[in-house]
């Protein structure tokens, strides 16, 4: 009661006190950010309990029988394909996130800080681009395909993916990195220059770790993309073995001979693992301000 | 190193017009130039120009009668202090100053030793190993100054490296600059809109304006011998009192009548082919004399008087309402609203061609 008496005699914070309406208000916040945290987190809830419920049978039933076991995931591991469909997974994201961060690193820097012919044009057009859904192009995929395909038989279906990821995420990502460029400041490469560098080694050297925050969320995005993407690769890929995570634990839950629901949220789980790995691993870059201190704050 | 600038002219990609035309410019060695002016006159983009990193569109930049213009920054032995100061932010104290050397593949124990030096001499060995974000205004300026001195170049370019500092420690480092340029020897460029700094730091000034070169030379001559009216108007402050008027009889009468000036002899001379021609007067705010009883005078009425402590600045109106700004020392009493007479201290008065601007007196 004490610290409680000595708290209400000193009001510290900034703002207003609250009136009664206020009061009202806050609590009405409060109340809806609460149903909205519990209507996200109560189907994941039931995903894990029910991944990890020896009781569930082929379809997920909410009831109380409980019975820890890893039988879901057993059948996961051994009757599916899940683990060749994790490393495709990796595969097409990670070949992604690097393919993107290495072009949109160019794209970036070059729209930020050089003037060129046509500048100006190429960006609105990258732009309008955006607009478009990526599903529209399928047939054009699919004709490009064939002809690259023809051209050069190693070129498989998971590499047209990986183009068409990373061809989507570079427009957008461009335009991202090329605002994040323009806010450091260019005396920072004549300072570089002046130094010696090449404009490759400003970029490389000065920039690039500048910007590391925002390269980091680009990253991030382009790897998780495709863990999320079901359409494309349901389209695209025909063979079971070249499926992604999406597609190949949707049919888990849309094909009658291969049905098992409490396995595809033991997969759905598993596949979280990857994405969370990575976060953390780019935690660091991607809460830190670099940017301060560079120029007179 | 000696700098020349032959006839450099400057167009930027886009513009109509040239921004800078005709410069000519020697900057001896050991040298310490001030390239001053108003802002959007030019002269960065000389500094940015001597320094490679915007091209030369003509004429040619000779560091001691080698032609620069083609050459790489990075090979023109050349260090600059930008006004940001520009330090790398993810790099601490010392591998900022360490970078350059590193760039050149110079031996490890070779750039330790040259960053510890410039330390020692900048006192900043305390935090050689903080980030930039963690180190205060002034600290950083010094970290920048010894960025570019570790690399011992033949010519420093500075680009108003003081103008983010507050005014105690400007001062303090307008003396260290000065210092440091002794002990260096190292021809120094420094660009500022500031003519404190300029008329303090300077061994040769240059004045620009409109992209062109007002007056190139040291700081006395500016102070006491303006080219023309807008480096008489720039240099000094209170600002020069500039009166428009004629030569009628080999005196100057103003426009409105209410001065009149018998020039001293040796400027009569000069004077006399301007008889009956628009000519302007300059004088000094500190060249009045109060009192007045000799020469001419003029009565005014003391509108404002600003204390400053050794001096008082009045700003005073004449019977037409156009006004003066007059200097006195400190300690004379005078009231507001009072009416005096003042007189001039004829051998300090500067006579200017109205219409071209140019210095008639020697």
């Amino acid at each position: 009661m004490k610290w409680f008496k000595k708290k209400n005699k000193l009001y510290l914070s900034d703002k207003q006190p609250l009136s009664t309406l206020g009061m009202i208000g806050l609590a009405l916040s409060y109340v809806v950010l609460i149903t909205w945290v519990i209507a996200i987190l109560w189907p994941l809830f039931q995903m894990v309990v029910s991944a990890f419920n020896g009781k569930q049978e082929q379809y997920l039933m909410l009831n109380d029988n409980f019975e820890f076991s890893f039988e879901h995931f057993k059948y996961l591991f051994n009757e599916t394909l899940y683990l060749t469909w994790v490393k495709n997974t990796i595969f097409i994201a990670s070949s992604t996130a690097i393919l993107t961060l290495t072009i949109v690193s160019f794209t970036g820097f070059a729209y930020s800080r050089y003037r060129f012919k046509g500048r100006k044009a190429s960006l609105m057009a990258i732009m309008l681009i955006q607009t478009i859904p990526t599903f529209a192009g399928i047939t054009a995929y699919f004709t490009m395909h064939s002809i690259i395909g023809s051209l050069a038989p190693w070129f498989s279906r998971q590499m047209m993916l990986i183009l068409i990821y990373s061809g989507g995420g570079i427009a957008g990502n461009t335009f991202i990195l090329k605002g994040y460029i323009d806010s450091i400041s260019t005396e920072l490469d004549d300072a570089a220059r002046i130094d010696g560098c090449s404009s490759m080694q400003v970029y490389r050297l000065i920039i690039m770790p500048i910007a590391k925050p925002m390269l980091a969320i680009i990253a991030l995005w382009s790897f998780i993309g495709p863990f999320m993407d079901y359409l494309l690769p349901r389209v695209l890929l025909t063979n079971p073995k070249s499926f992604t995570l999406a597609a190949g634990l949707f049919t888990l839950i849309s094909d009658f001979r291969t049905l098992n629901q409490p396995a595809f949220a033991a997969g759905g789980l598993l596949t979280a693992v990857p994405i969370v790995i990575l976060f953390i691993v780019l935690q660091k870059q991607l809460v830190s301000g670099l940017a301060q201190g560079s120029v007179k704050g | 190193m000696k700098v020349t600038l032959k006839d450099i002219g400057k167009k930027y990609e886009g513009r109509e017009e040239f921004t800078l035309k005709n410069i000519d410019l020697e900057i001896e060695d050991k040298d310490f130039c001030v390239i001053l002016g108003p802002s959007g006159c030019g002269k960065t983009t000389l500094l940015r120009m001597i320094a490679g990193l915007n091209s030369i569109t003509e004429g040619d930049l000779l560091f001691n009668d080698k032609r620069m213009n083609k050459v790489p920054s990075k090979d023109r032995d050349i260090a600059m202090v930008f006004q940001s100061y520009a330090l790398y932010p993810h790099m601490t104290v010392y591998d900022n100053m360490a970078f350059s050397l590193s760039m050149r593949k110079e031996r490890k124990k070779i750039i330790n030793d040259r960053v510890m030096e410039a330390a020692e001499l900048l006192q900043i060995k305390e935090y050689l190993y903080s980030k930039p974000s963690d180190i205060s205004g002034g600290q950083r300026q010094r970290v920048a100054l010894g960025r570019a001195m570790v690399r011992n170049p033949a010519v420093f370019l500075m680009d108003e490296p003081l103008s983010n500092l507050d005014a105690k420690l400007r001062e303090h480092m307008r003396v260290e600059l000065v210092r440091l340029h002794k002990s260096l020897g190292t021809t120094s460029i420094y660009v500022t809109h500031d003519q404190t700094e300029a008329m303090t730091m300077a061994s040769k000034i240059v004045l620009m304006n409109d992209g062109k070169i007002q007056q190139a030379g040291v700081p006395d001559e500016f102070y006491n011998k303006p080219a023309n009216i807008f480096v008489a108007k720039f240099i000094g402050s209170p600002t020069m009192n500039i009166v428009e008027g004629k030569m009628i009889k080999g005196k100057f009468v103003s426009n409105d009548e209410l001065i009149i000036i018998t020039p001293s002899l040796h400027d009569t001379e000069r004077l006399l082919a301007f008889e009956g021609k628009s000519v302007s007067v300059g004088i000094r705010p500190e060249r009045f004399e109060s009192g007045g009883e000799f020469g001419d005078t003029f009565k005014a009425k003391i509108d404002v008087i600003e204390m400053l402590g050794k001096e008082k600045i009045l700003h005073v109106r004449l019977k037409n309402d156009s006004e003066l700004i007059i200097s006195t020392p400190g300690h004379y009493k005078y009231v507001e609203n009072e009416e005096h007479s003042f007189g001039f201290d004829v051998e300090s008065i500067h006579f200017f061609d109205t219409e071209t601007g140019l210095r008639i007196n020697k």
